[in-house]
């Protein structure tokens, strides 16, 4: 991995309209809709409320970051690039390293974006211990979905790869609790979110802000890890059947 | 072999074979590319050019054979930045500009050249601020060769690199290239259009079905099909009585009108006015590589 190389890789998404719009603008004017729909002031836990729904709303803005990252390799191999990547001392590990990191850093503006606007917009306030969580927490957490992103880049085809980070996007938002919130879940909602790692991924800034429905800090740590090296493992057995097979 | 020497060869295939299905895309060959020349690779469409050259490359493994490419594995060598590579069907990322694209290629090699002088040397220094997805077939060539020579590679392979110009920018672009050898470097190309092997390699190898057909120098590979070409009218001639002539290496009849490819066409026409008085419009005419092209793939095919 180098810094131009990495460097180049974000300036291409940063410039990319549809990657601000959904990786960016949309997790922003959600918690902006959901804080104001779903959050009164007169709500005695309304400040617990608003910080829930910015821990999931970064959430989403990591697993999105991520999910268009990972987009990027399905592109790329159809348009012969990693055929010429493999020309140069770049390794195939390199590569994926590479997008490993550019798909963790594209989370970054959003991490940032959302709690300015909770802390100076709703008056959300957190001691440093609770920041420190949701914000580190939530990127380190993104890690099994930058996987999961270079899974389905490796195994769409760019025709194919829309309505299937489609489906995900949609499993993941509404039954992993990233736009509903576990409160508002019916209980058959609630007893099937654990199943996929979005609702994990909630769970770790959740944690944070409130005991009420939430996991340990040190499962939910577990959790993650555990989809980490599935997924991870996937994406090195698909990598080395696709590099064998050509 | 080319381990032994001092200055192994550019590139050193044995034996290589790679089978897709029932189908031998490469059938078993043997070729060794010494520094410096600049070698085309001269078929027809699927004759296993492509193949061929993905295997020098490392990017297919072979079912049977050995690649070397300066003494070296494919894969080694390309980690060294030896290979520069223009892949056909290959596009560029279009999301970056031209000066980006060349850059990020760079900044993968060890010792690539100033990405300015890539671009003036393939000619794209007027598309460095253009974004990829925006230019014209012929223009997205030119980056694309400007990214085979940042790493300043000892062997370029260019697989079909014009395929996709019209002749004004063809031309442009073998000049460009050919301002680029007289360094001193080892280049291979891969094309189906005659005239560019016979105008700018130094050695044509002939691939057909999967092997080689013919290798040699442009005129080596002439003098092989007969070096000259007789055309007349010949009412009442027959292919066969045609062919039967002294030093005949191939023929074409049709309508009253005979091409007939000679080795020796004094001897040949000799007979063929001896055996055919009526012969009139009598031109006799240098054999083109084209010809030669014709004669040695339709031997390999009734040979196979």
């Amino acid at each position: 991995m180098n810094l131009t190389y990495t460097r180049i890789e974000l300036k291409r998404s940063l410039r990319n309209p549809r990657f601000m719009i959904f990786a960016f603008a949309f997790p922003v004017f959600l918690f902006l809709i959901q804080t104001n729909v779903f959050v009164t002031d007169k709500d005695p836990d309304a400040a617990t409320a608003t910080a829930i729904i910015m821990v999931n709303m970064l959430a989403f803005g990591v697993f999105f970051a991520a999910t268009s990252n990972g987009g990027r390799l399905a592109t790329e191999r159809a348009a012969g690039w990693q055929r010429q990547l493999r020309l140069t001392p770049l390794t195939g590990r390199g590569y994926m390293l590479g997008k490993s990191l550019t798909g963790l850093l594209l989370g970054v503006p959003v991490l940032v974006a959302v709690p300015v606007i909770a802390a100076l917009a709703n008056g959300v306030s957190l001691d440093a211990a609770q920041w420190a969580r949701i914000l580190l927490g939530t990127w380190l957490g993104a890690i099994p979905f930058v996987l999961l992103g270079l899974l389905v880049g490796q195994l769409a085809r760019p025709d194919t790869l829309q309505p299937l980070n489609m489906g995900i996007t949609l499993v993941m938002g509404f039954l992993g609790g990233m736009w509903i919130p576990v409160d508002a879940m019916p209980s058959w909602m609630q007893q099937l979110a654990p199943v996929l790692p979005s609702y994990w991924l909630t769970q770790l800034g959740r944690g944070a802000v409130t005991g009420d429905l939430s996991r340990s800090l040190g499962l939910t740590a577990l959790v993650l890890a555990a989809w980490t090296i599935v997924l991870g493992t996937l994406v090195v057995w698909r990598y080395r059947k696709d590099s064998a097979r050509a | 072999m080319s381990e032994t020497t001092t200055t192994p060869a550019a590139v050193a295939l044995r034996g290589l074979r790679k089978h897709y299905g029932a189908v031998a895309a490469v059938d078993g060959i043997d070729l060794e590319i010494r520094p410096g020349e600049v070698v085309a690779l001269l078929g027809p469409n699927g004759a296993g050019k492509s193949t061929a050259i993905d295997m020098i490359l490392g990017l297919t493994t072979p079912d049977a054979g050995r690649v070397r490419v300066f003494g070296r594995t494919p894969a080694d060598a390309a980690r060294e930045g030896v290979i520069g590579a223009m892949l056909q069907n290959g596009t560029l990322l279009d999301d970056l500009t031209v000066l980006e694209t060349v850059r990020l290629v760079a900044s993968l090699h060890k010792r690539p050249i100033p990405v300015e002088r890539a671009l003036r040397r393939a000619g794209a220094e007027d598309l460095a601020g253009r974004r990829a997805g925006r230019l014209s077939g012929g223009q997205s060539q030119r980056v694309r060769f400007a990214v085979a020579l940042v790493s300043d590679p000892d062997l370029l392979v260019l697989d079909e690199p014009t395929a996709a110009m019209d002749p004004a920018t063809r031309r442009d672009f073998w000049k460009a290239m050919y301002e680029d050898t007289t360094t001193g470097r080892t280049v291979l190309f891969a094309t189906h259009y005659l005239e560019e092997a016979e105008e700018y390699a130094d050695r044509v190898v002939l691939v057909t079905g999967g092997r080689v057909a013919a290798d040699g120098s442009v005129a080596e590979i002439r003098a092989l099909a007969g070096g000259r070409v007789i055309r007349a009218a010949l009412p009442d001639a027959g292919e066969a009585a045609l062919r039967s002539l002294p030093a005949v290496t191939g023929c074409e009849f049709r309508d009253g009108r005979a091409e007939i490819a000679s080795a020796d066409s004094d001897a040949t026409l000799r007979a063929l006015l001896h055996r055919f008085p009526a012969a009139r419009d009598i031109e006799i005419t240098a054999a083109g590589l084209e010809s030669a092209f014709l004669a040695l793939t339709a031997e390999t095919e009734t040979a196979r």
